[in-house]
């Protein structure tokens, strides 16, 4: 395995703060800052898409993920991703198989992926306790292995952004005017839900189950708000998004706060969020 | 399959559907539709609401499954991959931030819209937009369009494509009189500079009567086609609009700027 050591020393030079000297809060600082821009672009897509109900089931589905591990007694690092990346494209196959509504094939897979977890945990009196990790996230646990994991799902992410940027949007926009422009949407919309299931599963460790959504959601709608146009708006919700994510962990290992990571992460951002309201009112007056 | 009459229309047949059949709940949308669209005219499909006209469009897009066929042959190579689409409404989230010129490039450019738009992208468009009067719009959000402004910018999209086919689905809805008028006067001049075959969806019969230049009757089944003069008759019109409907609303129109000088709007039609 490489050694990240040289990254980690460089996040603490960067950000000279005393919580910032262990080695765990480097390696949360890195995995945070390769998360947080991932979530944010395709959060971007997922309110252009109004795919937020489903990037909520996928993460719903950690815990479906978790037991299917405990099941078969294979790593539930291993399990939880795959699953996620399963029951995304799942959803995604039936939604374009059947005339169902997109909300109504959501509502069953969630149902049945939150029902088999709860299933599979209430076995298992041990397994609850350790539930908890996932409900409220725990990225000060991340491993030198995840991060590096984390890296090459941040490579995937980039070629993926780097092409489907323009594209995604015109789907979002319309899909029926992007299929007769010669499109290819179905394609499109496969890879992108598979690659947000992965990343959902990974940003599940950061914020928990509760939160995920919120991490996708909250920076992309408070670059709406700021942003003048399509591409501006994507700079935006990288900037709310590391800015949040960085603040959070931050101000979570303040001896005054000591509060959970993934919670004041969130926080930080929904203060962005209603500057950005402000922010657009503000605008709105002086145009008219 | 190669009947020797369809084999000699398909030389100026820019599409034709062959008994085309769309079942949806068990109710008959289109029922064993055949018409054609002849080539570099401007073809209306009309009928009263529900009678399966944007149905058609969309299976000639390929997003409605059907029975039948659908043979498009309207470039030289025999295929048909390039066309042009206007969608009647164009539900789009308006919040969305996005401008006319990125608009414009989110379908030709490959470089991310995060790195802005290439010169000659942007060129591109602008020229697209000048063709359809609206190069002021470029910087203009596309939420903060009007409804006759968005659809001169729809239409740009579509030419973009340069397309064989220009597919509009109910170009006058949403639009004022005058609006739509200007519209269809743009429509025939780009027509007959670029050349592209046209084909739309209108309920509206001055509209036809007065651009089109072959018309296919729809309610389910077709009731009659060929050129308007030829197939809007009263019986054809009542048939397809349940009640007596004269050629007289197209030449009433406000503003005087009706007048309808298409060859359908001759006398004898009321005979």
């Amino acid at each position: 395995m490489p050694d990240l050591s040289p990254i980690y020393h460089i996040v603490a030079q960067l950000l000279p703060f005393e919580c910032l000297q262990a080695g765990f809060m480097q390696q949360a600082m890195v995995g945070l800052i390769l998360l947080a821009p991932m979530a944010a672009a395709m959060g971007v897509q997922v309110v252009n898409f109004r795919m937020s109900f489903f990037s909520d089931a996928i993460s719903h589905s950690a815990f479906a993920g978790v037991a299917l591990g405990l099941i078969f007694s294979i790593n539930p690092h291993w399990t939880m991703p795959v699953f996620g990346l399963l029951v995304g494209l799942g959803i995604m196959a039936v939604q374009h198989k059947t005339t169902l509504s997109s909300d109504t094939i959501i509502g069953v897979f969630f149902s049945a992926v939150i029902a088999f977890g709860l299933a599979v945990v209430s076995r298992d009196r041990s397994v609850a306790r350790d539930m908890q990790r996932f409900l409220y996230g725990d990225i000060l646990t991340i491993s030198n292995n995840d991060i590096i994991w984390l890296i090459a799902l941040f490579i995937a992410f980039m070629i993926f952004q780097a092409l489907s940027y323009n594209r995604l949007l015109y789907i979002g926009l319309n899909s029926t005017l992007a299929k007769a422009h010669s499109i290819r949407v179905a394609t499109y919309q496969y890879y992108f839900a598979g690659l947000l299931a992965l990343i959902v599963m990974f940003s599940v460790w950061a914020v928990g189950v509760l939160l995920v959504t919120a991490l996708l959601i909250v920076p992309a709608a408070a670059a709406r708000n700021f942003a003048r146009s399509a591409g501006s708006m994507f700079w935006w919700s990288l900037i709310i998004s590391i800015t949040s994510a960085i603040a959070g962990l931050i101000i979570s290992a303040q001896d005054w706060a000591t509060t959970a990571t993934g919670a004041t992460i969130i926080l930080v951002a929904c203060f962005w969020f209603i500057i950005s309201v402000i922010a657009s009112f503000i605008r709105r007056d002086s145009i008219r | 399959m190669n009947k020797p009459d369809l084999m000699q229309k398909s030389a100026d047949t820019a599409v034709s559907f062959e008994k085309v059949t769309v079942e949806r709940g068990g109710i008959l949308i289109l029922d064993s539709v055949s018409a054609i669209v002849p080539i570099g005219g401007c073809t209306a499909i009309i009928g009263p609401n529900g009678a399966g006209k944007t149905t058609m469009l969309l299976t000639l897009l390929g997003e409605v499954p059907y029975k039948g066929f659908i043979h498009a042959t309207c470039n030289i190579n025999g295929g048909c991959s390039k066309i042009g689409y206007v969608p009647q409404r164009f539900a789009f989230d308006r919040g969305i931030p996005v401008t006319v010129a990125e608009f414009l490039a989110m379908g030709i450019q490959k470089r991310p819209l995060w790195f802005g738009i290439s010169n000659k992208i942007k060129k591109r468009s602008l020229e697209y937009l000048a063709s359809v009067k609206s190069e002021h719009l470029a910087e203009r959000k596309i939420g903060a369009l009007s409804g006759g402004e968005m659809q001169r910018v729809l239409l740009a999209l579509a030419l973009q494509q340069e397309p064989d086919l220009l597919v509009l689905d109910e170009p006058a809805s949403g639009v004022d009189f005058q609006g739509e008028y200007i519209f269809c006067e743009l429509l025939d001049g780009l027509r007959r500079e670029k050349g592209f075959t046209q084909l739309m969806v209108s309920h509206d019969l001055a509209t036809v009567t007065h651009h089109a230049t072959h018309v296919i009757c729809l309610n389910h089944k077709v009731a009659a086609q060929g050129p308007p003069r030829q197939a809007l008759t009263n019986e054809t019109l009542t048939a397809i609009f349940g009640m007596h409907m004269g050629m007289v609303d197209s030449r009433s129109m406000p503003g005087g700027s009706a007048t309808c000088s298409g060859p359908c709007c001759n006398k004898d039609q009321n005979a």
